[in-house]
């Protein structure tokens, strides 16, 4: 549906995209996941129209659209701080984008209240927005969003400014919402967990190049390098490969090696153990952890190896 | 990404260009109307006395006195105008009482008076028949309270809207961070509140040094600034070429501080939240002796003129009321109604369009502030050679209102634009709004508080027109102010008690006026409401 | 919201504003001139055109914007061209000279038309003088004196007409060279300057908000005290004080303006400023003197003490050094003397 082409942009010294290709299918959803910094948000902006590229082009529906005005290309764009009008109370929110495409009044009274009960909000279109919690106003915007039926919704770091619990509810409404419009996103977070959440591919952004893009479990199973494989969240990362988890073995076969930090979470036992390559990290459950004794503790030695079958090597 | 590393003055900029080749007309309009009303006079009347110009005026030992007065005494104003303006803006903005809203209409009124008038009032108390004890006329301290009256009210009020304007989340982050309440002013507040402040000190010292100041009524011709001499040299010895050459001269002061005006304004210039905090009631006894020392400070220095003035005309008695049924009074306020109605439509589209293209440059941003840089009587008298079939029309005298009206609309659209958050246009741009709606539709309610708080002063300086004689003018133009230097300029009781009784009725159609201008809307009474509740709930010690 | 909905309402309203042209005559004068509507309205009935009046500052100023507009007149004639500046008028050439018969009290050269006259002089505050027990002045001589220390306000020559019609009266009495060290003594003994005659007046004189009991001010000013007090007085609360060198006697007339257009109208409107109903009016709406010998003479103006023979102003001494003695007083007076 959405194809970027040899997108290019700088600011001044700071290249946000480098010859960049992206391309996102009908339904799908695409998390475009990064550090701070690197140029997601401009990206979003570029697709929205907002911004316009140095060189490349963008096209959506097989139609060229990177000279079209951000109001002509009916994308949904959420931002981070939700940009909810001040002036307009809840309804007014909603409704702002239908008064824009001329949508009958009492229509646009109907979809906005549909709108609002189907993100949990119904009777609240009175209200001021900025009476709202963080949550309430995350889910104004969704609404607002929605209820255009954007042929793509673009989403800028959508759940950061939320607290953990809040985040989780809310990405589930996300999906099952955009699953049930069937309408193609692009979310762009630097949160790793989000974008596995959300997404169902993934492309991994540094420096203005994509450095990887696959499906979250294709992603876990080979990240393209060390820097993709520590940002998705693997800490035992080696040279030419890294140890995940399974690569770990346990048994009276394996050597001791000393523990150097040990702490406890509600699943089980996060250690840092010695190994000939350097400390490495792995998460016991508590069975596992019942298992090995007393000498798990800080300074004490546990028997664990490598697995060196298990390991996923690194494209050099 | 974010506001955190992007430059936001690239994300603004990209959507502020994108509205411009539909707008490329409306943006000229300002640059146009400057350089028809401004810059093309003012050519003419240099190129009228070229062939004298030179600078052999400025050498003139007098003359150079006469700058230097100019400059040190606008320069004192303004750092007097700021140490007691500020603290008196902070009780204002903080501190909620009886009539608050009521006080911040009524302090523009100053800015209404004729001159004339208001040096009787402040005759009325501290002259040599005033009902203080002691005579002030002719000493220095008359001449500083003059100063006040008129430039005092206008640092205040863009303290308390500065100051009100600073989000309560920034102020709870400070103070939870350690910052004393001071700290909190010194570290948060006033860094917020400077580019208010600049551009009220710019007008200020624009004021003073062109100085059609109260000060110089009351200490007599030897305070006299540059302008008089300028003045002089035009309209009553026709020397061209020294006219010129001095204001020039002027020029470069008046133009570097406008240009300085900009420069801050834009360096400081920030994205802002609208999350204002509602004043509250003073809590302890400091907080309630300050603001009954703020509002003592300000009837004293802004309101007592005002009141004596008014005072003046209720003693006159009922013979000198009368005034108010004649045909010319009535005359004269229809017109003063129609001629500011007229100018402010005039200044608002002025206004609007050239705070759209401020942004573009540092010097269109100065150029904001060109009526006031440029020598009123070489303007009038430019306007005169240019356009002489002209002159006598009354769409020129209404250009002329609105062109020294709507830099206040301009200067406060302008920096009300610096704070407007990009993501607010870009919102309603992705939800499908074209520019111009996107624009109409969010933009412009989030500006629309500056938009009428610059239209209350460029009323002001409707209903004041203090240039106005400068220009042709015909007997059915009469207006208010006029009616009353009519009157002023004969002799007699009966026509001093009808310039009292008038200038009463010119502060009551004033206020009327203010008061309309800024009616709170619903969106900023639910907003009052709210951020009362909320500070209520969660209060700071403030000790 | 208010201005929203009235103002594009205000804006039609501008542009439908009067710009309707019968026959129009343009009648430039200064801020002072008034008549009342009634006669303006019968001149219009009588002579068929419209009167276009148009105010253009002071008198000083006016005559600058007519000089200044000469190759493309802003009026067709003029009123309150006086005797101070008929000689700077004439020299810039734009006056078309015109000279209706009839007898008057006092006539201007150069093809300017008197319509009336008057007296810059000193006024004093009767009861400030009264309550301290001084003498009037004598002479302005007297002036310098310790005794008439900071009693004087004058208005500033430079910005004022009453103020050069002063200086000028003191230059003519006095001779240049001793006028100016008159002036310099008087700026020692602490007279005030003001802008102009309303500031004098109304915020320096010690009849109004002041502390200054002497103020140059015009010859029927306490007539018009009368006139216009609150309570009918029977006496003036202000005097003239007629000095030698001290009384300025200026004639103000009309003109035809050189390139103006309606010249039978224009005439027609000159002779009426002279006809017995307008120089009746004039004497209290412009508190001058009527140069008409029949028209009769306003019965409060017995409160103004009528200068006796007063030398007749030299015009032409005042158009080619008038602006020089401006700048000497400003050197001696503002400058603090060279």
């Amino acid at each position: 549906m959405l194809e970027l082409i040899d997108i290019t942009k700088r600011f001044g010294q700071r290249c946000v995209a480098e010859r960049l290709s992206l391309s996102v299918g009908a339904g799908e959803t695409l998390a475009l996941l990064g550090p701070s910094g690197g140029g997601k948000s401009t990206l979003l902006k570029i697709i929205a129209g907002l911004e316009k590229p140095d060189a490349g082009s963008v096209h959506f529906a097989g139609a060229d659209i990177t000279a079209a005005a951000p109001e002509a290309r009916e994308f949904a764009l959420m931002f981070q701080d939700f940009a909810l009008f001040p002036h307009l109370d809840v309804s007014g929110n909603v409704g702002f984008g239908l008064v824009e495409r001329r949508v009958a009044r009492a229509e646009i009274r109907e979809r906005v209240e549909a709108a609002l009960a189907q993100v949990g909000l119904a009777g609240y279109g009175a209200r001021r927005v900025f009476t709202l919690s963080g949550g309430e106003q995350q889910r104004v915007a969704l609404a607002r969003a929605l209820v255009t039926r954007p042929r793509l919704m673009l989403l800028d770091e959508p759940f950061s400014s939320l607290d953990a619990n809040l985040r989780q509810s809310l990405q589930q409404v996300f999906r099952r919402l955009l699953a049930d419009a069937g309408i193609p996103a692009i979310l762009v977070t630097h949160d790793r967990a989000e974008a596995f959440a959300l997404a169902d591919r993934v492309a991994l952004l540094r420096n203005g190049h994509i450095v990887q893009q696959a499906a979250p479990t294709e992603l876990l199973a080979s990240p393209a390098d060390a820097w993709v494989a520590r940002f998705v969240g693997f800490d035992n990362v080696l040279g030419s490969a890294l140890v995940p988890e399974q690569a770990f073995c346990f048994g009276d076969a394996q050597p001791l090696r000393r523990v150097e930090a040990l702490e406890a979470l509600a699943e089980g036992v996060r250690l840092t153990v010695a190994f000939e390559q350097g400390p490495l990290r792995l998460t016991l459950s508590p069975r596992e952890a019942a298992g090995l004794g007393d000498g798990l503790r800080v300074g004490g030695a546990v028997r664990v190896g490598i697995d060196p079958a298990r390991m996923i090597p690194l494209p050099a | 990404m974010g506001g955190a590393l992007d430059p936001r003055g690239a994300q603004g900029r990209a959507v502020i260009e994108r509205f411009d080749p539909k707008r490329t007309a409306l943006t000229l309009l300002p640059l146009l109307f400057l350089a028809v009303v401004v810059v093309a006079p003012l050519a003419r009347l240099l190129a009228e006395g070229w062939d004298h110009l030179s600078a052999n005026i400025l050498t003139d030992a007098y003359l150079r006195w006469r700058i230097v007065w100019s400059l040190i005494q606008a320069a004192v104003t303004c750092v007097l105008t700021l140490l007691l303006g500020v603290p008196l803006a902070w009780a204002l903005a903080r501190f909620d009482f009886a009539g608050r809203t009521l006080v911040l209409r009524l302090l523009m009124l100053p800015f209404v008076m004729p001159t004339l008038v208001a040096g009787l009032g402040v005759l009325a108390l501290a002259g040599p028949h005033g009902v203080l004890p002691f005579n002030g006329q002719d000493t220095p301290w008359l001449l500083l309270y003059g100063n006040l009256f008129y430039n005092l009210p206008l640092v205040l009020r863009a303290g308390v809207d500065g100051i009100a304007a600073v989000p309560a989340s920034r102020l709870a982050a400070a103070r939870s961070l350690g910052a004393t309440p001071w700290r909190t002013f010194w570290r948060v507040e006033w860094p917020a509140v400077r580019p208010w402040l600049a551009s009220a000190l710019c007008l200020v010292f624009l004021y003073c040094f062109s100085g059609f100041g109260l000060a110089l009524l009351l200490g007599g011709q030897r305070y006299a600034t540059v302008d008089v001499e300028i003045y002089s040299l035009v309209a009553y010895e026709l020397n061209l070429g020294d006219a010129g050459a001095l204001a020039l001269a002027m020029m470069a002061i008046t133009g570097a501080a406008a240009l300085g005006y900009a420069w801050v304004e834009k360096r400081l210039a920030a994205p802002g939240k609208l999350e204002p905090i509602a004043p509250r009631k003073p809590a302890t006894l400091a907080e309630r002796a300050w603001l009954a020392v703020a509002l003592l400070t300000l009837l004293t220095f802004s309101g007592a003129p005002l009141i004596a003035v008014l005072g003046r005309a209720l003693m006159a008695g009922p013979d000198a009321w009368a005034v108010l049924a004649e045909p010319d009074t009535l005359a004269a306020l229809a017109n003063s109604g129609r001629f500011s109605l007229i100018a402010l439509g005039l200044a608002s589209v002025l206004g609007v369009t050239h705070a759209l293209i401020a942004r573009r440059s540092l010097w269109l941003r100065g150029a904001v502030f060109l009526p006031f840089i440029v020598s009123p009587v070489c303007v009038a008298f430019g306007l005169l050679l240019l356009y002489p079939t002209w002159t006598a029309s009354l769409a020129l005298l209404l250009s002329a209102y609105a062109l020294f009206a709507y830099p206040f609309i301009a200067k406060a659209l302008a920096a009300a634009l610096d704070a407007l958050p990009a993501s607010q246009p870009q919102a309603a741009q992705s939800l499908g709004a074209t520019p111009w709606r996107a624009f109409w539709r969010v933009s412009w309610p989030w500006l629309l508080p500056a938009f009428r708080r610059g239209l209350a002063f460029a009323a002001a300086t409707t209903v004041g027109e203090f240039a106005v004689t400068l220009f042709l003018s015909r007997p059915e133009w009469m207006t208010l102010t006029t009616l009353i230097y009519q009157r002023l300029g004969r002799p007699g009781s009966a026509n001093l008690d009808a310039a009292l009784v008038l200038s009463a009725l010119l502060m009551l159609f004033a206020l009327l006026a203010f008061v309309l201008i800024e009616w709170p809307s619903p969106l900023e009474r639910a907003r009052r409401a709210l951020a009362g509740r909320a500070v209520a709930a969660t209060e700071l010690p403030h000790a | 919201m208010f201005t929203k909905r009235l103002l594009p309402l205000a804006l039609v309203a501008a542009g439908l504003a009067p710009f309707a042209h019968a026959a129009e005559l343009r009648v430039l004068t200064h801020d002072s001139f008034e008549l009342p509507k009634p006669l303006i309205a019968q001149f219009e009935k009588q002579s068929g055109v419209k009167l276009s009046i148009i105010k253009a500052g002071d008198a000083g100023a006016m005559v600058n914007k007519l000089i200044l507009t000469k190759a493309n007149p802003i009026a067709d004639v003029a009123f309150g061209i006086d005797n101070s500046l008929v000689g700077k008028a004439a020299a810039a050439g734009v006056i078309e000279p015109y000279a209706p018969a009839g007898k008057v009290l006092q006539s201007l050269p150069d093809g300017v038309v008197s319509v009336d006259y008057g007296y810059v002089t000193l006024n004093i505050d009767k009861a400030w003088f009264a309550k301290n027990g001084k003498p009037l002045p004598t002479s302005l001589d007297a002036l310098t004196t310790p005794a008439y220390k900071d009693l004087l306000v004058v208005p500033n020559p430079a910005t004022s007409s009453p103020g050069l019609a002063f200086l000028s009266a003191n230059v003519q009495g006095m001779g240049e060279d001793k006028a100016f060290a008159f002036w310099g003594k008087l700026r020692d003994n602490g007279v005030k300057v003001a802008k102009g005659w309303s500031e004098a007046y109304y915020t320096d004189f010690s009849r109004n908000g002041g502390s200054r009991p002497i103020v140059v001010s015009y010859a029927t000013s306490p007539a018009a005290e009368v006139f216009y007090s609150k309570t009918k007085l029977t006496e003036s609360p202000t005097a003239n004080l007629n000095l030698p060198g001290g009384v300025f006697q200026q004639v103000e007339g009309a003109a035809l303006i050189k390139g103006g257009g309606e010249r039978a109208a224009a005439k027609q409107f000159i002779d009426y400023l002279r006809s017995s109903p307008v120089q009746q009016a004039l004497q209290t709406t412009m508190w001058m003197y009527p140069v008409n010998p029949a028209a009769a003479i306003d019965p409060v103006f017995k409160h103004a003490d009528k200068p006796g023979a007063v030398p007749a102003a030299d015009s032409k001494a005042i158009a080619s050094r008038g602006q020089q003695w401006v700048a000497r007083w400003t050197r001696v007076v503002l400058k603090g003397g060279q």
